[in-house]
């Protein structure tokens, strides 16, 4: 019994998976018939490929009849099994390699098979067929047909912001190669635009000729009437040529393999940026129809229901009612406009303004989606028994009219607060319930205005103009740069004897000049030349921090040579110190001109050196 | 001749001192007489609508308004007159230029309690329930200096603080004493911290511009023109900032708020939930504070 069993569900599985075998592959059956180019020199190679869709137990399509062509080898049978978005398809190609033999348009026929007894035929293809040349103006035009791109809308005369699906197609010829793909979208001015879907890709048929297919897709909605122009889409890829090709395998091979390649891209795997522009498209945009508008029409054009609902149906006066309007639908939600409450009376209700969310839904073929708004309704009287009707209109542009949708009002129970509240003539402290904050106060009002002009200055006048301001800045910190030197140089003269003795060396050595000048007068010559001497040897010590005594002829000159001293200047010093210090010890005093004199370049020389140290 | 020099150049800037202080007081006498006839003419209005003379109360109401703004149009700017510029306009039923008037005199008059009831009257009778990006009261009374001073008395304070910290250098610098240093890090981080309010205040009140609906009725579009279509309506005395300024138009956003109901907590417990709405207006609607 149990062997039974265990047969029969077996049995019961393969009908099963058979079954979905057969409803997944029962896909309309078609026999079509491609070539690789429509154009071939006498020189080229043309494939040519009978495939059968739909089934691959089947027999061979007859051969079409040819003209012009002779068949070099063929036919190379391929079979194809594709399962997308669990869709089975499945394909049987018949591959042929033709020869050409002669110039001229030449037909291949249709070919013909048959299937459960039923007949298919393929249409037939023109091919031409041209001189070979060696110039490439062939091939160029060639290559345009290998990859192609289009932009193209479902409706050139929509109406105001109704929805266009915007359609960019990449074609490329089956088996190609691409790569690098770099899409600049058309720029849609003067429409608002959202994303429909993921890229879709498939195969198409064109003048006999299999393309690959990538195609994106936009819904776009116009926002002003009149001609609008979408502007071109453009494209960026690469073709990849491989380089080695040492054994033609497949007629697909022959193709990339032939010497149109070989002379365009050289041998070696390489890439070929082509760019690729679509035609702009010109859209007529009608204005939405005056004649039938309803007043309460918002701008919302596609189709639309909509639904409506309250959290609380049993509120007291004032409490607030959450309402919940749903607009939901084809078109474009972002710009769905409030529904309108039909009041019978304005002051049945304190009402807030909505706040909307919007939910797009579902951007595969179209956009629809769902604008939620939620309002607060805060009713005012307790004889009230529902809220009002909700009303929503918009234009539907398939059917070319303007549609109402209305909400019958939602039953609601109003009740009173168990105590009235007196009304107050006088602002109270007392805090009161949030419920009793509706009672209105009478002598709620504005505090009064400002009299008072005693201080009634012009505050506009930017303060930071003020120039007690800007020198409230910039004296402090030159005040404290300037302190700063002065307090450095006041330490430095008492910590630092080499600093102090430089900076004093000049004054002592003017005070000697001016005893020398006293000497002068009192007609001391010795004194006179001392005072010369030591005025001169002083200064050059404190000027190199070194004893006087030390400031002999040989180590002054050397020390000033250092300090980069100009050389007639240190011989100047050495000269004046010998002769001060010769006329200083002899009996050959000079005249008292010549002591003027030497009191003069004593002078000079003190004012050369205090330039040069 | 360095004393000569010494003479001029104090004659010069007495001379200056005087030229400038002289002009000043012409135009404060002018102001001075238009603002107290103004005043006059409120306080008439007033009396006017105590004795539901309505008519003549507008009149004089407009009266006083255009003395205000005459004020105003002269460059002289004081927190008194846009206070009395906004009671009049609340008087004339013109909230949103009300609003407008109380915030610029909140910039001059961050302390003025009066002028605070008032607009918080004003707000709350407006028809949209805004919400306006408010500072928590905490942060205010942390942050208390920032809001309770104005522009320029932040300016005067951080050059207060800057003169400090710059006579206390100089102190430490000639009296060496080491114990100035600490006060001086410590008048320094006060520096610092008026340093950047003062660049936070003129950011908010310069950097982003704020404007106030002045009409009744505003309709704010999807885009800069009539062509395009409403995306909502604010209404008179709504707040809002400035994004973008294209020809007319100003592209703003608002902040709305609405009262919504948790269905999980019971009916006091109320959330207030905020969203940003964005759109265009046209500039008659606006004033920007």
């Amino acid at each position: 019994m149990k062997k039974h069993i265990g047969i029969f569900g077996f049995l019961a599985l393969l009908i099963i998976i058979l079954g979905s075998r057969e409803k997944a592959y029962s896909q309309e059956i078609s026999l079509i018939s491609t070539v690789d180019k429509k154009i071939v020199t006498l020189d080229d190679k043309l494939t040519l490929t009978l495939t059968v869709h739909g089934t691959q137990d089947v027999s061979q399509p007859t051969f079409p009849e040819i003209e012009g062509f002779n068949v070099l080898y063929g036919p190379q049978i391929s079979a194809q099994t594709r399962i997308i978005n669990g869709q089975v398809s499945v394909s049987k190609g018949y591959i042929y390699v033709l020869r050409p033999v002669t110039k001229g348009k030449h037909t291949i026929g249709p070919s013909t098979m048959e299937y459960k007894g039923k007949r298919y035929t393929s249409s037939p293809i023109i091919v031409e067929v041209v001189e070979s040349t060696p110039s490439s103006g062939t091939k160029s035009f060639d290559l345009d047909k290998l990859v192609f791109v289009e932009l193209k809308t479902d409706n050139e005369e929509p109406y105001l912001y109704e929805q266009v699906i915007l359609y960019f197609k990449l074609y490329f010829q089956k088996g190609l190669p691409i790569a690098d793909i770099d899409y600049t979208a058309p720029a849609t001015k003067n429409f608002m635009e959202e994303k429909l879907g993921d890229q879709i890709q498939y195969e198409e048929v064109r003048d006999g000729i299999i393309y690959n297919v990538l195609e994106l897709r936009t819904a776009v909605f116009p926002i002003v009437s009149g001609e609008l122009t979408i502007s071109p889409a453009k494209l960026k890829c690469n073709l990849i040529v491989q380089e080695e090709r040492n054994r033609r395998v497949s007629p697909r091979d022959d193709f990339f393999g032939d010497s149109f390649f070989d002379d365009f891209f050289g041998r070696g795997q390489r890439k070929y940026p082509v760019e690729r522009i679509t035609n702009p498209v010109l859209l007529k945009i009608k204005p939405l129809p005056e004649y039938g508008r309803p007043e309460e029409f918002k701008g919302a054009v596609g189709n639309f229901n909509m639904e409506a609902s309250i959290k609380t149906s049993r509120v007291k006066v004032g409490d607030p009612i959450t309402l919940s309007v749903s607009v939901y639908g084809e078109g474009n939600i972002q710009t769905i406009n409030e529904p309108e409450l039909v009041f019978n009376n304005k002051d049945d209700f304190k009402v807030y303004p909505a706040e909307s969310t919007t939910q797009i839904t579902n951007r595969e073929e179209v956009i629809r989606g769902r604008k939620v708004f939620s309002k607060v309704i805060e009713p005012q009287k307790t004889e009230l028994k529902s809220i009002p009707a909700i009303v929503f209109s918009y234009f539907d542009p398939r059917e070319n009219r303007y549609k109402t949708i209305t909400k019958d009002p939602i039953p609601i129970t109003v009740e009173s607060w168990e105590q009235e509240i007196p009304i107050q003539l006088t602002l109270s402290q007392e805090k009161l319930p949030a419920s009793q904050q509706q009672v209105r106060l009478l002598t709620q009002d504005i505090l009064p205005i400002m009299t008072g002009i005693s201080s009634l200055k012009n505050h506009g006048y930017p303060v930071y103009k003020n120039p007690f301001l800007i020198g409230g800045l910039f004296l402090p910190a030159i005040i404290l740069i300037t302190s700063f030197f002065v307090v450095r140089h006041k330490d430095r003269l008492q910590t630092d004897i080499g600093y102090a003795r430089n900076r004093r060396a000049h004054s002592v050595a003017n005070r000697r000049l001016g005893m020398a000048q006293s000497a002068l007068s009192g007609d001391s010559s010795s004194e006179f030349y001392a005072c010369l001497s030591r005025g001169i040897t002083e200064y050059l010590a404190d000027k190199f921090n070194i004893p006087a005594a030390s400031a002999s002829g040989d180590r002054v000159s050397v020390l000033l040579r250092n300090k980069g001293v100009p050389v007639d200047v240190i011989e100047d010093v050495t000269r004046c110190l010998s002769d001060f210090d010769y006329r200083r010890f002899s009996s050959d005093t000079g005249t008292k001109d010549e002591m003027e004199h030497s009191l003069n370049i004593a002078e000079q020389l003190i004012t050369k050196l205090e330039k040069q140290l | 001749m360095m004393r000569t020099r010494f003479c001029v150049f104090i004659f010069a800037v007495l001379f200056l001192c005087a030229g400038k202080l002289f002009g000043y007081s012409l135009s404060k006498d002018e102001v001075v007489k238009t603002f107290a006839t103004a005043n006059e003419n409120h306080l008439e209005a007033v009396k006017f609508i105590a004795e539901k003379n309505l008519q003549e109360a507008n009149k004089k109401l407009e009266e006083a308004a255009l003395q205000y703004e005459m004020i105003i149009s002269k460059g002289f700017r004081n927190g008194r007159v846009y206070y009395n510029l906004g009671n009049t306009y609340y008087r004339l039923g013109e909230v949103g230029k009300a609003i407008l008037n109380y915030r610029k005199a909140q910039r001059l008059m961050p302390r003025n309690a009066e002028l605070d009831a008032n607009l918080r009257l004003a707000k709350n009778s407006i028809e949209d329930k805004e919400v306006y990006h408010e500072t928590p009261a905490v942060i205010q009374r942390v942050l208390f200096w920032f809001f309770l001073m104005n522009q320029n008395e932040i300016i005067t304070l951080s050059v207060s603080l800057y003169i400090i910290v710059m006579v206390l250098f100089i102190a430490l610098i000639i009296l060496k004493y080491q114990w100035l240093k600490r006060v001086i890090i410590g008048f320094s981080v006060g520096l610092l911290i008026a340093v950047v309010s003062l660049g936070i205040k003129i950011y908010v009140e310069q950097g982003t511009d704020r404007g106030v609906i002045i009409t009744k009725k505003c309709p704010v579009r999807y885009g800069p023109g009539e062509e395009y279509e409403t995306k909502y309506e604010i209404h008179e005395g709504v707040e809002c900032i400035v994004e973008q300024v294209k020809g007319k138009w100003y592209k703003v956003y608002v902040h709305v708020g609405i009262k919504q109901e948790d269905a999980l907590q019971s009916d006091t417990d109320k959330k207030e939930d905020k969203e940003i709405r964005r759109g265009w207006l046209h500039k008659d609607n606006l004033g920007v504070i």
